[in-house]
């Protein structure tokens, strides 16, 4: 059959879903909104040492037009939440928002009269860092939850049943098809059969 | 083992004296007392040169602080600054004494760099009247700090340059570190920005906490200006 001949060549077969999410989460561009001193170690996270390039959202970019992920970095006064949620309005859909260290997800230390008490006040928060500050593989781990997030989005057209509640359906995966079968493919690359 | 873990140790005096002290004895006894507060000379001529205006002197731990009129205020920095060399105003701000009479206080610490001497002049400022000379004519680094005064307890120093708020929003309404003002400030005074790109202002500042989160950019609910 031609199709053999085809499997000999080894082909991959996805849905549209599974391959747009592989690639966002991996080339996520993160908006350094760094207010404080979690900002240094926002940029140790970036830096070569712990080097964010192999998660794919080492390209820092400080035009909320070109990102799709805030990290919120540090406490926020009343004065600059405004600032923070303007930038926030003018990035693109689809974003993310990670609210790092203690200060950011809760006002932290500063429990007073300027600062805000948790940037959940006025921005939709993905995933919290708890820490004071915390250390640059915290914020390595929260990008693996913000990819996992990611991948695991869905597009209108996949749920099927607009207006009405969708049923759960497993996160979709890239599938890899070999003359010895078909493996689904996690987007780091192991094979989670 | 001398003393085993069940007997506390008996009670020792620190090895660090902060006592307040004559001043002469102060620096003789007192290893962490720094010659540049020692002044005294500089108190004499002040008070000889402005009588009636010096109202008051305190010495505590070895550091000189000045009260004198508020009227005095900038013929006293212009003495220290042109005749005794301090030019430099290494602080001014205010406190608030809560007290029934002449509530607040301002004070200026300066700091003469070649002599290398420290000395700290205060005001008192009415609750009534709440304004004070400006010094920015010879300090023109007093600019931010008062202005700072201004938004921090709401003294006006009178022919100031540019007298805004420093920190705060320009139409916030009280003034913080003043006695009576709530830590977590006042509910409404500071709204923050809108749950959506066109939706109002957020009055509640803690609406997480009363159970409301932003919805996200997809969950928004669409506007008019959206549909065209």
């Amino acid at each position: 059959m031609g199709s053999e001949n085809a499997l000999q060549e080894g082909f991959l077969t996805t849905r549209v879903d599974a391959v747009v999410n592989w690639a966002r989460s991996n080339s996520l561009m993160p908006m350094p909104m760094g207010l404080a001193c979690c900002a240094i170690e926002m940029m140790a996270f970036a830096a070569p040492k712990y080097d964010v390039a192999r998660f794919g959202a080492e390209a820092m970019r400080f035009s909320p037009r070109q990102a799709d992920l805030m990290i919120v970095a540090g406490w926020a006064s009343y004065k600059m939440a405004h600032t923070i949620r303007r930038v926030w309005d003018q990035m693109a859909d689809p974003k993310w928002c990670i609210s790092m260290g203690a200060c950011a997800s809760s006002g932290g230390m500063h429990r007073c009269y300027g600062v805000v008490q948790g940037i959940d006040n006025f921005l939709p928060v993905d995933v919290y860092i708890p820490g004071c500050p915390p250390r640059p593989e915290a914020v390595i781990h929260a990008l693996m939850d913000i990819q996992e997030k990611v991948r695991n989005e869905y597009s209108v057209a996949q749920d099927g049943i607009s207006g009405k509640e969708s049923p759960s359906i497993a996160p979709a995966r890239p599938k890899i098809i070999t003359p010895e079968g078909d493996t689904t493919v996690s987007p780091s690359g192991l094979s989670i059969r | 083992m001398a003393d085993s873990p069940k007997t506390p140790k008996a009670p020792s005096t620190l090895p660090f004296d902060f006592v307040p002290q004559e001043p002469e004895t102060a620096v003789a006894n007192n290893p962490h007392a720094k010659a540049t507060t020692q002044v005294a000379d500089v108190v004499d001529a002040l008070k000889a040169h402005f009588d009636q205006s010096v109202r008051d002197l305190v010495v505590y731990a070895g550091e000189h602080t000045v009260l004198v009129d508020r009227e005095a205020i900038v013929e006293v920095c212009r003495f220290l600054s042109e005749e005794k060399g301090f030019s430099y105003l290494a602080d001014l701000g205010g406190i608030d004494r809560f007290t029934e009479e002449e509530r607040y206080e301002v004070f200026y610490n300066l700091v003469n760099i070649e002599g290398g001497k420290r000395i700290r002049i205060t005001i008192r400022v009415e609750e009534d009247t709440m304004t004070a000379p400006t010094v920015t004519g010879i300090f023109p680094a007093a600019n931010w700090n008062e202005r700072e005064c201004y938004d921090m307890f709401g003294i006006t120093f009178d022919g100031h340059p540019d007298m805004r708020r420093m920190y705060m929003p320009e139409d916030f309404e009280y003034h913080p570190l003043r006695k009576e003002f709530p830590l977590l400030g006042v509910p409404g005074s500071l709204p923050l920005p809108p749950q959506s790109p066109t939706g109002e202002l957020t009055g509640d500042p803690f609406p997480a906490a009363h159970g409301h989160k932003p919805p996200k950019s997809f969950q928004e609910v669409k506007s008019e200006e959206d549909n065209d």
